[in-house]
């Protein structure tokens, strides 16, 4: 069975979050902002050229017009320096702008991306993992890539470009000098290898738990009715405040290892200087250097080291967003287990609905339907009952493919229901679940939701629509009929309502197979037989699948089910169903 | 340094000021560090001068060199530990001071500030405001002292120079105060997309088996896609805002390095100035160039922040409503609706309802879908208030109990069972009163003895999210045992019939009979058959009472309650 938990990075994990597998996995990303990236890049390379030729001619303006007092070389280079500013600010902008479209793209299409894998995969994802964490991955973790490619690659390439001229150019003056300048780097190179994993590593574990706690807010929000009425609010803070804790640890972590190369960064740099000093003047006694070079030499070690500074905190932001990636990827790369075989040829025959020899269970070694088989006709009406937790909404679950079975086969129409592409499948199928969901908006939105159909239906011609399914006078029962207001997680509207809503959404679509998990359980009885005549006028070839305990519900079936610990039995008489349920209790 | 809207970026400070200590601690360091990094260049500078001079190597310098660079590695080491402690404290703090805020406030605050919006609160909110709080502060402090430091070397070292340099200041200040007078704007639309984001993927998650069932995946991407593409706009036109701010800064500045070459040069050939004045002139240029540009950077962590402060502030300043009292007595449960009002969202939900339960009686609140019957069942356990009327336990107003009293002794099973994601025993001791004696007789009475005994792992079985492993009966008969492990005193059920099926349903109630004898029950339902034994029925439609009284009175009496009467005949 696909697990589709998400991985839990603990704090021994050994995983290795290496920079180029990461890369590699991000580069369809990429793709598509070639001519950004290419542009990007070219700005950034004149920048970098510009940056290095700036103090260049600075320096040879000292050393041969103002040493040399020459007036008119010092206004004419002036000049030239100015128009190199000029191609500074021109590059520095486009980059700038560049970039952060770049970054604002990735962001839009990671999110995107991530949103609709999250759409193709089973409701089993949804079982194992919580939903702030997936929040804050489709919300923060998107982000930490944002800032990285807005605001941190282009100085980061731009650092690249700065140093390698740099790096180039100094030995060109002067080898030994620069050879002095660069061993200092060199080691810090090593050190920035050898810690970086850790850093990533670090990261991860922040981002993580800025998950759990996103998902502990998550829960008790939607739960503070519970919590204020039990006056558990305790219950909420010391959750938080754990999940808080946890999160200020891993931040404070990540935050060491993300700054902690700030300073050593920083001392290299000035070491630089002062070994570059040592040995210019050293070299100047030996005739082989001018003063000037030196000062100039001395500024580009300045210019060499503000950079690699920089890099200290660029590199920071790298393995963040490799941690971030990291999470992002996690979801990306998962694949619903629920795939579409090709297709059959459907027999013509009566047969709506065909368990054969299904086994089925949430967990591999726990069966909640064993050897499951029955047949279902066109236009009939069956009652599935027993116990709670018996097994009927599991039942109904693989009547709509929310899952496959592990063993044995669901056939719809005498065609294997895995053949069967989802559109197709919610065009046959209406199923109105146990648990009712509405979404915010107005009751007409909520009642074409899903339904491209009617999407784009006028008021009056939906009204039309309810009418002939003999709907209106459900809508009556709402307070501005269709235009009453939907708030999410509101008391505005009471459940029975709500079942209402989720009933004419299932009918308007005027499903072959009709399932019905309880769903009207919260309806008053008056309503309901209103209910019962709408069903009544589906047309007649309509497979209706009621599950209910309440048996009154169930008297017109022409069939009846009884469901108890994984199996199903078929009840002679209603008689007898109420028998076996009265029976079956010691085992529920 | 700019300072545009001073009283959204004052108040911003406010919050720093817990930390004063610590920030001056960093500060300090930060201080040592930046001020001996000023000395670098005229240590260098001496160097030369003193070798041009002299031709020889001063090993003072060298020595002075090697412990200023030392001393700056310890001080910035620490700075940045502080720093790191301080910025993620704040954010703890932040939170922990949010979260009891919110966990103070009613019921109803929630609907009314959106849980997307506190979700944002809590994590993005927080850490924009942190960012600024503990590093920006810090960075604007050392640019500060940075650029004070460098203009008074500049200035010492030739002042008609230095003055030329220091024009570029205003010029920035202006292009700031222009920049963070537009900004604000697309910053708080920023926010509330991030929000609007929240509420479509809560929603999505939260509906996800509906979404499969109907197949509505693309409806879904479309719906979250919009706001997406919304969250890209913004993002775009805060990106041209800056995009040209610290380009733009950086020409300014530079513009006046070709000054100083220009004007510095000639005063060199005129003989006025010397070289190695000349070279440090330049690096205290850079010095100060360098925390402007810094400064332009972090403005816009500084425009972010403030919007976000404005948004935390929101939910700090809220007024705490104190619902409750402090009476705290044990009850007997008589309860008495005068003449009570309820209007929700503007609409009128129950409209002058009075009636009275007595102790240990068995009342049943009957009535069809959207009576109002579940909002009374609100108003009786003190979730929310009336608009008006009164409504008293054993003779006094509600609300004089402290919320402790009637939490304890109010058991209340919601209609939509809310299942934590945690271990059964858990959600069944929610009350954590920690009494195995109370647990035990709760799970006997909710019948889920049976239930928990297939469990490999019995009352310790972790429950999936939103009890996604659960079938709805068992939700639904662990929230019952959840209300009973209180061993309440008045007892409130919402619907509680919908998910049981009548035979457990019978069985719950001879078991409530006999294990929780003094009780005062309240029982809202639909059927007639679950109200039926009750010692009173209060019959609701359309938020007012149509009648009360026994099964056989209403019987007789009620045509409302006949018709309903005969609608569940038939069925049955």
């Amino acid at each position: 069975m696909t697990d589709f938990s998400l991985k839990t990075f603990d704090k021994n994990t050994r995983e290795k979050l290496s920079f180029w597998k990461l890369a590699r996995q991000f580069w369809y990303f990429l793709k598509d902002e070639k001519p950004k990236l290419i542009g990007a890049t070219l700005a950034i390379a004149i920048n970098s050229t510009a940056s290095i030729a700036a103090p260049f001619i600075l320096g040879y303006t000292i050393d041969h017009f103002i040493i040399q007092k020459n007036l008119s070389g010092l206004t004419r280079f002036s000049l030239i320096l100015s128009g190199i500013y000029l191609i500074t600010f021109v590059t520095n902008f486009v980059q700038v702008r560049t970039m952060g479209t770049l970054g604002q793209n990735i962001l839009f299409k990671l999110r995107n991306s991530l949103f609709s894998k999250i759409q193709t995969l089973p409701l089993r994802f949804f079982n194992q993992n919580k939903l702030g964490d997936l929040i804050s991955r489709i919300n923060n973790d998107t982000d930490k890539l944002n800032q990285f490619f807005s605001q941190q690659l282009n100085q980061f390439v731009g650092n690249i470009f700065t140093l390698i001229g740099i790096g180039v150019f100094i030995f060109f003056i002067n080898y030994r000098l620069a050879l002095v300048t660069l061993a200092t780097a060199f080691v810090l190179f090593i050190i920035t290898s050898i810690i970086s994993p850790w850093i990533a590593r670090r990261n991860r574990l922040s981002l993580q738990s800025l998950g759990g706690l996103s998902a502990e807010v998550s829960e008790s929000l939607n739960y503070f009715k519970v919590i204020v009425s039990f006056n558990r609010r305790d219950y909420f803070r010391d959750n938080f405040n754990r999940s808080n804790q946890e999160n200020f640890q891993m931040s404070f972590r990540s935050g060491i290892a993300n700054n902690l190369m700030g300073p050593i960064y920083d001392f290299s740099g000035n070491l630089a200087s002062l070994l570059v000093l040592l040995y210019g003047i050293f070299l100047i006694t030996q005739g082989q250097l001018s003063i000037g070079i030196l000062i100039s030499f001395l500024s580009y070690t300045d210019r060499f080291y503000g950079p690699l500074r920089q890099m200290a905190s660029l590199w920071a932001g790298v393995q963040t967003a490799l941690a971030a990636w990291n999470r992002i990827f996690e979801i990306l790369h998962l694949k619903s287990d629920l795939a579409i075989l090709p297709e059959s040829k459907a027999k013509d025959t009566k047969s709506m609905m065909h368990f054969d020899n299904v086994v089925f269970g949430y967990e591999t070694d726990k069966p909640i339907l064993k050897k499951v088989n029955f047949n279902f006709l066109e236009g009939k009406t069956y009652a599935i009952v027993g116990p709670t937790g018996g097994g009927k909404s599991t039942l109904a679950s693989l009547m709509s493919r929310l899952y496959d079975p592990q063993k044995g086969t669901v056939y719809l129409s005498n065609c294997d229901i895995r053949t069967y592409r989802p559109e197709d499948l919610a065009r046959k199928i209406g199923f109105i679940l146990q648990e009712t969901y509405l979404f915010t908006g107005t009751v007409g939105e909520n009642i074409v939701y899903g339904n491209p159909e009617f999407k784009n239906y006028s008021k009056k011609k939906l009204e039309k629509l309810l009418k002939s399914l003999n709907l209106e006078a459900l809508i009556n029962k709402f307070e501005d009929g269709l235009d009453t207001k939907i708030v999410y997680n509101s008391e505005s509207i009471s459940l029975g309502q709500k079942q209402l809503i989720s009933f004419i959404r299932a009918i308007i679509r005027r499903p072959k197979l009709l399932i019905m998990d309880e769903a009207t359980a919260n309806i008053d009885t008056v309503t309901e037989t209103l209910l019962q005549t709408i069903i009544d006028k589906l047309p007649e070839n309509t497979t209706k699948v009621i599950i209910a305990h309440r048996l009154n519900t169930i008297k017109k079936a022409d069939e009846i089910y009884f469901v108890n610990n994984g199996r199903v039995i078929t009840a002679q008489s209603f008689e007898h169903s109420v028998d076996m349920i009265t029976k079956s209790k010691k085992n529920s | 340094m700019p300072e545009k809207r001073p009283n959204n970026n004052f108040k911003l400070f406010k919050l720093a000021r817990p930390y004063l200590g610590f920030i001056l601690l960093i500060l300090a360091a930060s201080l040592v560090a930046n001020g001996l990094n000023l000395f670098l260049p005229k240590v260098v500078a001496q160097t030369i001068d003193t070798f041009r001079s002299s031709n020889s190597i001063p090993v003072t310098f060298i020595r002075n060199f090697s412990l200023i660079i030392v001393f700056i590695f310890i001080f910035s080491t620490i700075q940045s530990l502080l720093q790191t402690y301080l910025s993620e404290k704040f954010a703890r703090d932040l939170r922990e001071k949010l979260i009891t805020k919110i966990s103070n406030q009613p019921y109803l605050f929630i609907n009314q500030f959106t849980s997307e919006k506190l979700l944002t609160n809590l994590t993005a909110d927080v850490d924009n405001i942190k960012q600024v709080v503990a590093q920006a502060l810090i960075q604007i402090f050392a640019s500060v002292i940075t650029i004070v430091g460098a203009t008074v070397l500049l200035l010492s070292i030739n002042w008609r120079l230095a003055l030329i340099v220091l024009t570029i200041i205003p010029l920035i200040v202006a292009i700031f105060t222009f920049i963070f007078s537009k900004i604000r704007k697309y910053f708080l639309r920023s926010q509330a997309i991030i929000d609007k984001l929240n509420k479509v993927i809560n929603e999505s998650i939260i509906a996800s088996s509906l979404i499969r069932i109907i197949n509505s995946q693309d409806w879904e991407f479309q719906k979250f896609s919009a706001v997406s593409q919304e969250a890209r706009e913004v993002g775009l036109s805060i990106l041209k805002l800056f995009s040209s701010l610290v380009p733009l800064i950086g020409l300014i500045a530079n513009a006046s390095i070709v000054a100083i070459l220009l004007v510095g040069g000639k005063s060199i050939v005129l003989g006025t100035f010397t070289i190695g004045g000349f070279t440090a002139f330049m690096s205290y240029i850079s010095m100060l160039i360098f925390p402007i540009v810094v400064l332009g950077f972090i403005s816009n962590l500084i425009a972010r922040a403030a919007v976000s402060f404005e948004r935390v502030e929101a939910v700090l300043d809220a007024p705490v409503e104190k619902l409750y009292g402090d009476l705290d007595t044990e009850f007997k449960g008589n309860i008495v609706f005068e003449n009570v009002n309820l209007t929700l969202n503007d609409k009128q939900i129950l409209k002058n309802i009075s009636f009275n339960i007595k102790a240990n009686c068995k009342t049943a609140i009957l009535g069809p879908t959207a009576a109002g019957k579940s909002q009374i069942f609100y108003l009786i356990s003190g979730l929310i208030k009336p608009n008006s009327g009164q409504i008293s336990i054993d003779n006094q107003p509600i609300f004089n109990y402290s919320q402790e009293c009637l939490s304890r002794q109010i058991g209340l099973v919601f209609q939509d069972s809310s299942i934590f994601n945690t271990t059964i025993a858990e959600n069944i001791n929610f009350n954590n009163h920690d009494d195995p004696k109370s647990v035990n007789k709760a799970i006997a009475t909710a019948e889920l003895e049976n239930f928990i005994d297939t469990l490999p792992q019995g009352l310790n079985t972790k429950i999936d999210e939103r009890g996604n492993n659960l079938s709805g009966g068992q939700k639904q008969r662990i929230t019952l045992a959840r209300a009973l492990a209180l061993n309440p005193k008045i007892l409130l059920l919402d619907d509680f019939t919908a998910r049981v099926d009548k035979d457990t349903e019978k069985r719950i109630t001879a078991n409530l009979n006999k294990n929780y004898p003094q009780i005062t029950e309240v029982l809202i339902t639909q059927q007639i058959s679950s109200a039926k034994d009750a010692d009173q029925i209060i019959l609701v439609m359309e938020g007012e009472i149509l009648a009360t009284g026994t099964h056989d009175y209403l019987l007789k009496n009620s045509s409302e309650y006949q018709q309903i009467y005969n609608s569940q005949q038939d069925l049955t």
